[in-house]
């Protein structure tokens, strides 16, 4: 009942969207995102107090890894709505605010549905309802970036679809018709009987599709673009929780095929995309002329990263992973936001056209700072706890020589963002001063943002050390 | 039946590799229609044979969206462009070894598949999926916005006929996801497509390159 209610507010709100008009837009838009947010968080602490929640006869189901994505769906939708009003002129809102809350939509239902195949339909849902929302300024880049993204995730997704279908394969092809046989449930049940080779083969098509959509290298070419493009709250949805709706679809598929055919394989796979992830950014890192693509490239990093310690895996290195992607979400979508802002105020996205932003701009450049900070992997920020917990992870493990050039990558990453970031901040301006900086208020939802990710490092909040503990239960081995 | 899936899955194939060599869009887009009619046939011998009575609607399904629906709406898109890519492209020779060394790939890919399985179609799958391996080719090499469009479609259908062969259709509200999505794709592409044509006045792939880096 509580995930139905959860589909529904979002489902609902963006129908009411597209129809109201005037001073209730708004309103409205509030109110659906703060009631998606509050039905996020009641779904997630009822899971880890009771276990799993199920609905509509097992169709819709919880367990810690769904609430874990369902919570930070909440939490950054929130962040991205409040910004919203900034991007929309009254013409276009209406279709704006209904995309928006479809699009939160599609997410929380692939994380949500016990069902691989719908889970599939879902993730494709989620492309469809975001390709207007990246082409929404209209301009030929955007069109461009659009039209990549597109066309690069429908194929991505249509082999994530002949992923699935080897699956339903294997399973149909030991226990006959069953009516339920793409249910997640059922196939963890029968995994150990499915034949190692075709379940081998069918992981390899879910990790380039839905590694398509995460974000994986060398799949990650839409990425930059339509991240960079897309209004800052979309783009903050985007990089923030549509990359981990896509981690997670291979997360829901990890433990069949380990239990079909032993952990090692899933483990090379992962280790080798996310390492090469991690490389392909590290690089362009060094290059970047535009901050949003800065940033876009460095979610390619961060969902390496995450990969990796999928790979290494172990308690450790499961829970490093998914306490990354939560941090990793946390801390992009705020530093999204704040480029938007900052791209309004210097009507441009060029690092070398921002200079010197701590003095016209003290919050905004003080909040970016501080997120940078935390994107970096520093202290006291949880995405050092992550990469500690994974990069540990790996030399518990014994795999030294991949854990060290993961450690290297990053260095060249962090060296590739600090000089980017000093350039924007520091400097001499070179341009007119740009546009007064907003009041104080708008700050408040990326300082709790900030304050999340401070928590995740240093001070882990009650119950957190569990719910890590369950997710890597689930994930395992 | 192993007769009938397999000479309905190699006539599939035998349409792609005409897709691959023919030059002209019109031509491309009725080789489509034909290669969606017949899998569209297949999806109903199967039910027949099979006694899956299901399937039969689903091959009618698939035939109303992808004999007559995209193929209309491809060709709205393509009207008034010319009939050949002006921009010199590969030879046809070579696309076409292409296309033959992928059909190999698809066998020794499908290779864990034929092992586990005692099914009558089996025979057929590796045919299915190199069709949607030329289809991925098509698209990842197509010259325009049509030519990434139509390599798509190949690629879906090319799957579609694979998950028929090895399952025997999916459950039914996946398949429906299926086609919901292929239709709106290609909607999606007829706007996109119009905008880029409205603003560039061409849509040659090679003029879309203001994203780089």
């Amino acid at each position: 009942m509580m995930l139905v209610l959860l589909l529904a507010v979002p489902l609902v709100g963006a129908g009411g969207l597209a129809v109201a008009r005037g001073a209730w837009l708004g309103r409205l838009h509030g109110l659906v995102a703060t009631l998606t947010l509050t039905a996020s968080l009641a779904v997630t602490v009822t899971v880890y107090r009771a276990r799993d929640v199920t609905a509509l006869d097992g169709f819709l189901r919880a367990d810690a890894l769904s609430a874990w994505m369902v919570a930070l769906i909440g939490l950054v939708a929130v962040l991205a709505a409040l910004e919203a009003p900034r991007y929309v002129t009254t013409a276009v809102a209406p279709r704006f605010y209904a995309l928006f809350h479809l699009f939160v939509f599609t997410m929380l239902l692939a994380v949500t549905t016990d069902d691989v195949g719908f889970m599939w339909v879902a993730i494709e849902g989620t492309t469809l309802a975001s390709v207007f929302l990246v082409n929404f300024e209209r301009t030929r880049a955007s069109l461009e970036a659009s039209y990549k993204y597109l066309l690069i995730c429908s194929v991505g997704i249509a082999v994530a679809f002949l992923g699935t279908v080897l699956v339903y394969f294997a399973n149909v092809q030991l226990f006959g018709d069953e009516e339920y046989a793409l249910r997640w449930t059922t196939l963890l049940r029968l995994a150990p009987g499915l034949a190692p080779q075709v379940v081998q083969l069918a992981f390899v098509f879910l990790v380039v599709g839905y590694g398509t959509k995460a974000g994986v290298a060398p799949m990650h070419t839409w990425l930059p673009d339509a991240h960079s493009e897309a209004p800052a709250p979309v783009s903050a949805l985007m990089s923030g929780v549509l990359l981990a709706v896509g981690v997670y679809a291979i997360l829901r598929f990890k433990p069949v095929v380990d239990l079909a055919a032993g952990p090692a394989f899933t483990s090379r796979i992962l280790l080798g995309l996310g390492l090469l992830s991690m490389a392909v950014a590290a690089l362009f890192l060094w290059a970047p002329t535009n901050f949003k693509r800065m940033l876009a490239y460095s979610s390619v990093e961060h969902v390496g990263i995450a990969c990796v310690g999928l790979g290494f895996g172990g308690p450790w290195g499961i829970a490093g992973a998914l306490l990354h992607i939560a941090n990793h979400a946390l801390a992009k979508s705020t530093l999204f936001l704040l480029a938007g802002r900052i791209r309004a105020a210097y009507g441009s996205a060029d690092i070398t056209a921002v200079r010197g932003l701590l003095h016209p701009l003290p919050r905004t450049g003080g909040a970016f700072l501080a997120a940078m900070v935390a994107l970096m992997g520093l202290p006291p920020f949880g995405l050092f706890t992550s990469e500690v917990l994974i990069f540990g992870a790996g030399f518990a493990k014994g795999a030294i020589v991949e854990a060290a050039l993961g450690l290297v990558l990053l260095l060249v990453a962090f060296g590739g963002l600090l000089r980017s970031t000093q350039a924007m901040l520091y400097g001499v301006p070179t341009g007119p001063a740009p546009a007064a900086a907003s009041g104080a208020w708008p700050v408040a939802p990326v300082t709790l943002a900030l304050l999340l990710l401070i928590l995740t490092g240093v001070a882990w909040p009650p119950g957190l050390g569990d719910a890590l503990e369950q997710l890597a239960a689930i994930v395992g081995p | 039946m192993t007769a009938a899936t397999s000479l309905l899955s190699f006539a599939g194939l035998v349409v792609t590799l005409a897709i691959v060599w023919r030059q002209s869009w019109p031509g491309r887009l009725r080789l489509f229609a034909f290669q969606s009619l017949l899998l569209a046939v297949l999806a109903a011998t199967l039910g027949v044979l099979a006694g899956r009575p299901r399937l039969v609607l689903l091959g009618l399904v698939f035939l109303v969206i992808k004999v007559v629906v995209i193929p209309r709406v491809l060709y709205r898109i393509g009207s008034g462009m010319p009939v050949r890519p002006v921009a010199p492209g590969k030879s046809s020779g070579i696309t076409l070894l292409v296309a033959g060394v992928l059909i190999v790939v698809a066998y020794a890919v499908m290779l864990p598949l034929r092992t586990v399985t005692a099914l009558p179609t089996a025979g057929a799958i590796p045919l299915a999926f190199a069709m949607a391996l030329i289809g991925l080719f098509l698209c990842v090499t197509g010259r325009d916005a049509l030519g990434h469009i139509l390599g798509f479609l190949v690629f879906e259908n090319g799957i579609f006929g694979l998950a028929l062969l090895a399952t025997y259709g999916l459950p039914g509200i996946v398949e429906a996801g299926v086609f919901l999505d292929v239709l709106i794709i290609v909607l999606i592409m007829e706007g996109v497509v119009g905008q880029v044509r409205r603003e560039h006045e061409s849509i040659d792939e090679p003029k879309l390159r203001e994203l780089r880096g």
